[in-house]
């Protein structure tokens, strides 16, 4: 038993996500309260690990761990975490770290928390602030038992905090990694020849309210008009009707525009985590109660097909 | 090929979610499928419809309300439904999942599809649990699933379009992102025929496990700001936003 | 007349003929039995008498096209008047001395008097020459003048032989046969003519000043007008002009329940089967559509009225209901005349309306009420829908979300339920709760009116006035669903099933005296088809209610809106299929507008494009919409009656409301014409005086 607290790191390519710093940040924070240390954990392979701003970072390297495994990775962390039993581990409640948290959560009988935005101690003891049905609550709870286990939503905590210069420690995989029942086979690259909408200055982004595919077209011919580009949110990749290269949030990509202009997305945390970053974000959902209104700039309850075609006419 | 799936019936958001004590006022709201779990039966139907092999839809029944959206999913394709006789609309992710694993556990599964995530998994999500109790690789995130004798090929998605492609050999469970194919229309015709024709096996709950979360606090989240809305006719609307556009350079 | 010879080589001859006119008879009635049970027809005799009246004054087609109408007239009379000149006239080749020119009598019919005969020729000859006319008119319409009316749009899925103008044959060989027939008999009669003209006989006579008297000239054209006849009877029945006589039986048969109730899904008498443990909804193959949907292809005669009138056809889809009826016919030819019985096998989306034709109909019934012959067509499209849908057919994307939300949330805009009743909540007076409390009225709000923030605000003056003027009412808030009316017509019969009874649910929870709607597609089917389901309700259409408040004193008029000119859209399922044309018109007149009538109005109004779940439709086809169309006949209509006063839309229907606001917009509109909802002038001219709020709120939604 020990006041450390696991950030467990991201990585793709040998680039760290920003949930990474952002818990390592949270997690130094955390570590000065409490009398103990931050530590970066990195499952990899002939990564550098050495910008963390944590008070130590441990890589595993291991020639198996140079893909993301979740059976591998799942091994490695539960190992380390049984030997240092830390107060908390930090994932990311990301494509990795979900596949991760709530496993190990289960292996250990140790509480959980997901969606995670905010971290605080009281009086000792640990608050978990967590987003949950759809943005719509927030629920603070309190993990009970020495070792709590979150999942971290990215954009809760600022970036900067944990970039840092703290030398990795490289050791070997505390377990064999042999025998293993999930088999990495290839990297599958977005789709070739579209866009890249991470390099656009401004979005035209559609959401469930579009309705079907047929009306993509209408959006597509407003971005025209202003030199933009189509992007979604996922349920409107999910039923086919653009590409997910189009994909904007948590399980798509991050975008940072001068200009997001939004028609009918109700706007989930998780797409909120992929465009907060917009500079001018301004939304048309007929919802007045939807979600992404608190966070755009400007917005209206009007009807996204004629405000469209009203724009269309104006420009 | 014994095919599982395992679903969650959650509290509808389509609605305003009320508040009672330290949670959701359970009393005054609909519960709903799991819009996740909707990828993971079609995915699971998918399956079946190439390789052969029953589909068993299995969930906690938290407010007895369980009945509607197994035969749904056997009206979807599933073959057979069990309903696991929580009836505690409070149960969380990891009472749900201790139960499921123990009534998925004598059904010797090939493969196990969930959801891969649900709103209301506040401790976590119960594939990965389920993965955990019946000692079963777990990979979510996933958008295609293939099975060829005693290997699975899935696809799991990482963020921006990147993915990578793995063999895992069976049983394993599946979180599903999304199903190959976007999940069919369910004539309800045949729901109700189901309705009255199927049964549903009942399973009293089994193994006990807990969250150990001490819930201090739910509410809606503190409005800390709001967009500057723009009200009158669209073609107003319209209007007042190409302004602002062009006086920003933007159009 | 006859000699012994020709007695028997005729005798012969008509004996074949009728024979194989009674097979092809034989050969239809089997065709027809084979179909499923349609809804009992009640008192045949008495329905048969009514529609042969109609036939007779020929009522049913006089509802467009007067002038081709009017020479149809001449076909039919001229060609009621042969049968009996044919019958007379083989009497006269068998009985010696039968001899009927210049009012000769024979003696074994003293009832013959000369002025009978005289009458008899003078009809006769005179109905000659309209046949002549008529045929020669309508031949020089099809195949020279080529009447597009005529004629199906290339993307019309066609039989082959139709495509390959298997009509124009028919045409042809009908065509030809009238003309060669009775030039055939009235030669015969100018030849019979030994003592030169008869007054009685004016164009016979005139061909015997020509062509003079010849008994060998009468033989030879008795047997030319008769041979004629033998050739054409069994013709008939393998052609489209089984019309003659199936016509008017049709129209007899027709349905007899309610326009606005279809018939059920599943006919009488339909059970599950091994294979389909479900008894199988609606129609895949020929044979699933009942024995009257059967009959209606032997009724048609392709004048192809109802593709005119057609709302989908307009919009350039591959709908045309005529072509529908004669696939159909085509279909079963080949199967019993010819060598395909093969194709009955075939689903009926490729045999006789293509898939994408059947979820284009806006299910506005135009086709039916204008059909001479009492057809249904769009009744053989919605079985077509309800089997693709039970068969698990793609559908539209756009459908397939409506029916997804419909079935979770019981509204098509995937809206909680509990938000329902939310516009309520924000009028500045309680509005009551029919579930909890009595009220005289329970008024059935419908989904667009109470989600869809464009018509909200018409929703809440509504509310309004009925509060203004102390009328008694409530809704059900989150315990009413959609009515279910569209979700029927798309052919989800099991959904719609699911909403009457969450509806009827909430009707036995809740103390009403009567419905009021505002919607006319919730109203169809509350007051239609509910019934069928056990739910007998009183059900008025708000138009209906104002009235009566008006007539009460309940309102009263207090500013004219004589600064308006208006013209008002008759929605389908108000005016077509429930007769209501005369609510809202009193209404308009009340309120002081000058009121213009479009020259589609009432019974022939032009459908908006919505109906039948087209609203819920993700693709938008290209070309002029129903409504786009519409809106500038409202504006021609104008045109016609030009003033300085402000030209409004008036409609009484929220779809009506989104579908010609958007079409106004889609055109160009703006500025000239302004879509309202009555409810607007009614709360103008009564002086409502809306909360400043709430007018904001309106204007921002």
């Amino acid at each position: 038993m020990s006041n450390d607290i696991f950030v467990i790191t991201e990585h793709m390519d040998g680039k760290f996500s920003d949930v990474s710093f952002e818990m390592v940040g949270k997690a130094k924070e955390l570590a000065n309260a409490w009398g103990g240390q931050s530590v970066s954990i990195v499952v990899g392979s002939g990564i550098s690990s050495d910008g963390f701003a944590s008070d130590s970072t441990i890589q595993v390297d291991d020639e198996t761990l140079n893909r993301f495994n979740p059976e591998a990775y799942g091994k490695v962390i539960e190992a380390l975490v049984k030997e240092k039993s830390p107060r908390l581990v930090m994932f990311g409640w990301s494509a990795t770290g979900m596949d991760l948290a709530a496993w190990l959560s289960a292996r250990l009988g140790k509480p959980c928390v997901a969606y995670v935005k905010g971290i605080n101690i009281e009086g000792g003891a640990l608050i978990v602030n967590s987003q949950i049905y759809g943005g719509k609550m927030m629920a603070d709870v309190s993990p009970e038992g020495d070792m709590a286990i979150v999942a971290v939503l990215a954009g809760s905590f600022p970036v900067e905090a944990g970039q840092g210069s703290t030398a990795a420690t490289q050791i070997a995989s505390p377990v064999l990694l042999d025998g293993l029942k999930i088999k990495f086979v290839e990297a599958i690259k977005p789709a070739a020849g579209d866009v890249d909408i991470t390099a656009q200055t401004k979005l035209v982004s559609i959401g469930r309210g579009i309705g079907s595919k047929d009306n993509v077209e209408l959006a597509e011919e407003l971005a025209k008009k202003i030199g933009a580009t189509v992007s979604s949110s996922r349920p409107v990749v999910d039923a086919g009707w653009l590409p997910r290269t189009r994909q904007v949030g948590k399980s798509g990509l991050k975008v940072k525009p001068k200009l997001y202009l939004m028609l009918g997305i109700s706007g989930a945390p998780e797409h909120l985590e992929g465009m907060k970053g917009a500079e001018l974000i301004i939304a048309i959902n007929t919802d007045k109660k939807a979600p992404i209104f608190n966070v755009a700039h400007y917005g209206s309850t009007a009807d996204l097909f004629e405000v469209a075609e009203a724009m269309l006419e104006l420009l | 090929m014994n095919i599982v799936v395992a679903i969650k019936h959650i509290p509808s958001i389509a609605d305003d979610l009320p508040v009672k004590g330290n949670n959701v006022d359970f009393d005054s709201v609909d519960f709903v499928l799991n819009e996740f779990d909707e990828q993971s039966i079609e995915q699971a139907v998918l399956v079946k419809e190439a390789t052969g092999g029953t589909v068993t839809v299995v969930g906690v029944d938290m407010i007895g309300e369980l009945d509607g959206v197994l035969h749904l999913a056997l009206a979807k394709g599933a073959d057979k439904a069990v309903k696991i006789t929580g009836d505690d609309p409070a149960a969380d992710s990891h009472q749900q999942a201790k139960w499921l694993a123990e009534a998925i556990k004598g059904m010797s599964p090939n493969i196990v599809f969930a959801g891969v995530q649900a709103s209301n998994d506040l401790d976590g999500q119960i594939g990965p649990m389920i993965a955990a109790h019946l000692d079963m690789p777990y990979i979510g995130g996933v958008s295609s699933v293939e099975v060829a004798g005693d290997t699975a090929t899935v696809n799991k998605e990482f963020a921006g379009g990147f993915g990578a492609k793995y063999a895992v050999s069976l049983p394993m469970v599946v979180g599903v992102q999304a199903s190959t194919k976007p999940p069919r229309y369910a004539p309800i015709s045949k729901v109700r025929q189901v309705a009255q024709t199927a049964t549903i096996e009942k399973v009293a709950p089994s193994g006990e496990s807990s969250a150990r979360l001490t819930m201090k606090k739910m509410a809606p989240p503190v409005v800390t700001g709001h967009a500057e809305m723009f009200t009158g006719s669209s073609k107003e609307v319209a209007a007042k936003i190409v302004d602002l556009l062009k006086s920003k350079g933007l159009a | 007349m006859l000699t012994t010879i020709e007695r028997i080589v005729f005798v012969v001859l008509a004996l074949t003929s009728v024979g194989f006119t009674i097979h092809g008879i034989k050969t239809i009635v089997d065709s027809v039995r084979k179909g499923r049970s349609a809804p009992e027809v009640k008192n045949i005799p008495a329905s048969l008498v009514k529609a042969g009246i109609a036939v007779l004054f020929q009522r049913t087609i006089f509802r467009t096209r007067k002038i081709l109408s009017t020479i149809h007239l001449g076909l039919f009379f001229g060609l009621i008047t042969y049968a009996f000149v044919n019958l007379v006239d083989i009497l006269e080749g068998f009985i010696p001395g039968f001899d009927l020119v210049y009012g000769g009598k024979h003696p074994a019919f003293p009832f013959l008097n000369s002025g009978i005969i005289n009458t008899f020729n003078l009809i006769a000859d005179v109905m000659s020459g309209a046949l002549l006319f008529s045929v020669t008119v309508f031949l020089v319409r099809r195949f020279i003048v080529k009447d597009k009316q005529l004629t199906y749009r290339e993307n019309i899925l066609l039989n082959p032989k139709v495509k390959a103008g298997g009509q124009n044959k028919d045409s042809l060989i009908v065509g030809t046969f009238v003309i060669l027939h009775v030039a055939a008999r009235l030669m015969g009669q100018a030849f019979r003519l030994t003592d030169g003209a008869d007054a009685f006989t004016p164009i016979a006579s005139f061909l015997n000043g020509i062509f003079g008297a010849s008994q060998t000239g009468v033989h030879v054209a008795w047997w030319v007008s008769l041979c004629w006849v033998l050739y054409i009877l069994p013709y008939i029945t393998r052609s489209k002009h089984t019309h003659f006589t199936v016509g008017p039986v049709n129209l007899g048969l027709a349905k007899q329940n309610p326009r606005g109730q279809l018939d059920p899904a599943v006919p009488a008498g339909v059970r599950a089967t091994r294979t389909s443990p479900i008894p199988e909804p609606g129609a895949k193959f020929l044979h699933d559509l009942s024995w009257k949907r059967i009959l209606d292809s032997y009724a048609c005669v392709q004048c192809n009225r109802c593709q005119e009138v057609c709302p989908a056809n307009f919009y350039g889809r591959p709908l045309s209901p005529s072509a529908l009826e004669v696939n159909k016919r085509y279909l079963i030819k080949e199967a019993t005349f010819g060598s395909h019985p093969e194709r009955l096998l075939l689903p009926l989306t490729e045999t006789v309306i293509s898939a994408e034709a059947v979820w284009a109909c806006t299910t506005c019934h135009a086709c039916v009420s204008i059909c001479p012959v009492g057809n249904e067509p769009m009744a053989d499209i919605i079985d077509i829908r309800r089997r693709l849908i039970i068969d698990g057919a793609e559908i539209d994307s756009g459908v397939q979300n409506a029916l997804q939300s419909l079935a979770t949330n019981g509204n098509w805009m995937n809206k909680g339920k509990r938000l329902r009743g939310r516009w309520a909540k924000e009028l500045e007076f309680p509005v009551k709760n029919a579930s909890e409390e009595q009220v005289d009225y329970l008024w059935f709000v419908g989904d667009t009116a109470s989600f869809d923030e464009r018509v909200v605000p018409n929703t809440k003056i509504v509310a309004r006035i009925f509060n203004e003027a102390g009328l008694d009412f409530g809704i059900m808030y989150q315990n009413e669903s959609n009515a279910g009316n569209d979700v029927r017509r798309v052919g989800e019969e099991g959904l719609f099933e699911q909403l009457v009874e969450q509806n009827m649910g909430a009707f036995g929870k809740a103390q009403f005296k009567k419905i009021v709607t505002t919607d006319p597609h919730s109203f169809n089917t509350l007051k239609n088809e509910y019934p069928q389901f056990g739910g007998k309700f009183d059900v008025t259409h708000y138009t209906s209610v104002l009235v009566k408040l008006f007539d009460e004193g309940k309102l009263t008029v207090k500013n004219k809106l004589s600064n308006y000119q208006v013209t008002f859209h008759d929605p389908c399922y108000l005016g077509r299929y429930n007769g209501e044309f005369t609510a809202p018109r009193k209404l308009l007149e009340m309120v002081g507008v000058k009121f213009n009538e479009m020259p589609r109005n009432c019974e022939t109004s032009f459908c908006c494009g919505a109906g039948g779940g087209q609203i819920w439709n993700g693709k938008v086809a290209p070309g002029e919409r129903p409504a786009e169309n519409r809106i500038k006949e409202a504006l021609t209509t104008f045109d016609k009656n030009p003033s300085d006063k402000k030209l409004l839309f008036i409609v009484t229907c929220p779809k009506d409301m989104i579908m010609y606001s958007d079409a106004v917009k889609t055109t160009g509109k703006e500025g000239k014409i302004e879509v309202r909802d009555l409810i607007q002038l009614i709360a103008e001219a009564v002086g409502l005086e809306m909360p400043l709020e709430a007018e904001a709120v309106a204007s921002a939604a």
